[in-house]
């Protein structure tokens, strides 16, 4: 019998592929020192990776190149080598292989790992994106919608709750950027994000409301920071979100057949 | 009338319907197999060597009374291989044009459904009927809720239902009528969007026609009636290929058994595809011979989506698929053996070709992820009673789930019913 195309490794192939423009624009932009912490990051998440499927036969999968890359991309900088490895690790591990590896588990692994440096070393800077690294998300979510690795629903839904921010007042001069970079490489994630119609439109407008609101009233904190917080808790309510789409698809099926 | 969201993959392969009508073909042999899962205990009707009418029953079935299995074309029968506790395994007919048509008396009221019941089982036309939940032939006594009569076909190199239907209309439309009066609720008929199968004259009072996009899998009935009828305990429906209701009304108007159904015979190792009209358990290296590429190749009854290897046409299929074999055999280390045996079910990761591979309808993720983890009650939920192995293939198709979905989903139906969870 024939066999199709779509397992776990051609997602995150395409993934990769879809988020391609931004990387290649952020690694011109910051020229050796990019390549240097993607180099990095690859290898402290591959190493991990193998010590899964030595340990507990767990196949590895590209998704960890994602998890790289967004880490390489958005860490705070001038953190020390153990800070880095500490939290990279307790990401990786605690985030994705010990829920069996990417396609199981819950949260992004990137997003927590980016969270604990949030709160674990408060006082390293977050990095300032380049302007046009916002520009690229753009043909980013393009190429994962029409290949059908990244959601529409999620990224329609989150433009239109930025919008609706955007005329209550909200500027996003200062996070526009970090708001669409964060939005392709971590709200985005199938895997991470809601799995159902309502759900998605739902999980987008959470994260773009969350944003919005971050943007107007958190203003201690860097750009970077707000959004990956805003990704943390839209994708934490993700499942619940699933979960209250399938109960009224229930209900509607409900009172339509008795 | 088709909902916004529904969506499937249009796959290539449609058989094109040929200027010429399907040449008739009946193999020299023909064969019903069983395997021991299908606990197929028989009495047997004929010994080895009758000679015996198309049409006429073979066996009677021991497990439901009055169900028989009647022969396809007329013939002597070759083999009949029972095994322990009478299971059929093997019945297997040599063709004798001469040995003529066995003719059933048709009841006098078409609208009695004591009368309709006791002519579709002697004369074996029930075993055509499915009946949902868990997808077994249904029991004698069984009364359907629904009936969903497919006239719709959207696997990839299907023949097309309209095509078996044309210049029959008159008898499709009478075996509607007498279906009528067999469910206790309501009769439908899935069709293509815009066909035009029952002409004004032929109307069918009480029939509800659905009209769907011929995209895959808008032409399984598992998705019908789960859009528009969910099956669950007690409130059984069925579902029935159109052409075996044309059958029915054949049957009704002459007393003989269709003898013959549309199979396309199409796939990678096909030079041409072939559209014959051929008998049930017909041969198909007979149906397949000159028209297969040189070289090895495997034959599947039913599409290559969903169809089982196999030498005779099973009695459900309407199409076989000839396809070239894969030859590399995995590269054999015990390291990769153990990643391959290890961590399995394979995690589905959500795309939208996912999502069409169930319609666009059904929440697939959750319903799949149910699936995956053995949760019996979260799939019935979701409406899975409603389906069947088959209405997974196309997602095993896509993910290259492992092992396949539509496996997992037919051993967690035997336990729901074994267990009576529902």
């Amino acid at each position: 019998m024939i066999r199709g195309l779509w397992d776990r490794e051609t997602v995150a192939m395409m993934l990769l592929i879809a988020i391609f423009p931004v990387v290649a624009l952020w690694v011109m932009a910051e020229g050796l020192e990019a390549v240097a912490r993607l180099l990095f990051f690859l290898v402290v998440a591959g190493v991990w990776h193998v010590i899964w499927m030595l340990a507990r036969a767990q196949p590895p999968s590209i998704a960890g190149a994602m998890t790289a890359i967004c880490l390489a991309m958005l860490a705070p900088r001038e953190l020390g080598l153990v800070a880095l490895l500490l939290s990279t690790s307790f990401g990786v591990v605690m985030a994705e292989l010990a829920f069996g590896g990417w396609g199981r588990n819950v949260l992004n692994p990137a997003t927590v790992t980016l969270a604990f440096m949030g709160f674990g070393y408060p006082v390293a800077p977050w990095p300032d994106l380049a302007v046009q690294l916002g520009w690229a998300a753009a043909p980013a979510a393009l190429i994962g919608m029409a290949t059908g690795v990244i959601a529409a629903p999620l990224v329609v839904s989150t433009v239109l709750a930025l919008a609706v921010g955007a005329v209550l007042g909200v500027d996003y001069a200062e996070t526009g950027t970090a708001v669409a970079v964060v939005l392709v490489l971590l709200v985005c994630d199938p895997v991470a994000s809601a799995a159902t119609r309502l759900g998605r439109w739902l999980n987008g407008a959470l994260f773009g409301a969350l944003a919005a609101a971050f943007t107007a009233h958190w203003s201690g904190a860097a750009p970077v920071q707000a959004m990956v917080s805003a990704a943390l808790l839209a994708s934490l309510a993700a499942p619940l979100l699933d979960e209250l789409s399938i109960a009224l698809w229930v209900r509607r099926r409900r009172k339509r057949f008795g | 009338m088709s909902a916004f969201w529904t969506t499937g993959l249009p796959l290539q392969g449609r058989v094109a319907d040929a200027a010429s009508a399907p040449e008739r073909v009946i193999t020299a042999e023909a064969t019903l197999t069983a395997t021991a899962r299908d606990d197929l205990r028989v009495e047997p009707l004929v010994s080895e060597g009758d000679t015996v009418a198309q049409g006429a029953p073979l066996l009677r079935l021991r497990r439901a009374h009055g169900l028989v299995i009647t022969a396809p074309m007329p013939g002597r029968i070759a083999h009949l291989d029972l095994g322990p506790g009478q299971r059929l395994e093997r019945i297997e007919l040599f063709h004798e044009p001469d040995a003529g048509r066995h003719r059933h008396e048709p009841p006098g009221d078409e609208t009695d459904a004591a009368a309709l019941r006791a002519l579709l089982q002697t004369s074996g036309l029930w075993r055509s009927l499915r009946s949902r939940p868990f997808g077994h032939v249904p029991a004698p006594d069984e009364r359907p809720a629904a009936i969903f009569v497919m006239a719709l076909d959207t696997r990839p190199g299907a023949p097309s239902p309209a095509t078996a239907l044309a210049g029959d209309e008159a008898a499709f439309a009478r075996g509607l009528r007498a279906l009528g009066a067999l469910a206790s609720e309501a009769v439908f008929l899935c069709q293509e969007q815009g066909a035009d199968l029952l002409p004004a004259s032929e109307a069918v009072q009480g029939l509800r026609i659905l009209e769907s996009k011929a995209v895959h899998p808008w032409g399984l009935a598992g998705l019908q009636i789960h859009r528009n009828f969910p099956a669950a305990p007690g409130r059984p429906v069925w579902d029935v290929a159109a052409e075996d209701v044309t059958a029915l009304g054949e049957l009704l108007g002459t007393g003989y058994l269709r003898d013959t159904r549309l199979v396309s015979v199409t796939g990678s190792a096909m030079r041409t595809p072939v559209l014959v009209r051929c008998q049930p358990w017909a041969d198909l290296r007979g149906l397949a011979q000159g028209h297969v590429r040189p070289g090895p190749h495997v034959i599947l009854s039913g599409s290559a989506l969903d169809g089982r290897k196999a030498r005779w046409l099973r009695p459900g299929d309407r199409q076989a698929a000839v396809l070239t074999p894969e030859d590399h055999a995995p590269v054999d280390h015990w390291f990769l053996r153990a990643l391959r045996g290890a961590s399995r079910p394979l995690p589905l990761i959500p795309s939208a070709a996912l999502d069409r591979a169930l319609g666009g309808e059904i929440p697939a993720v959750p319903l799949l992820r149910a699936l995956s983890a053995g949760d019996a009650e979260g799939l019935i939920r979701l409406g899975a009673l409603s389906l069947l192995a088959e209405d997974l293939a196309l997602a095993d198709y896509v993910t290259r789930a492992e092992p396949r979905l539509s496996r997992m989903l037919d051993s967690l139906l035997e336990r729901i019913e074994a267990e009576g969870i529902a």
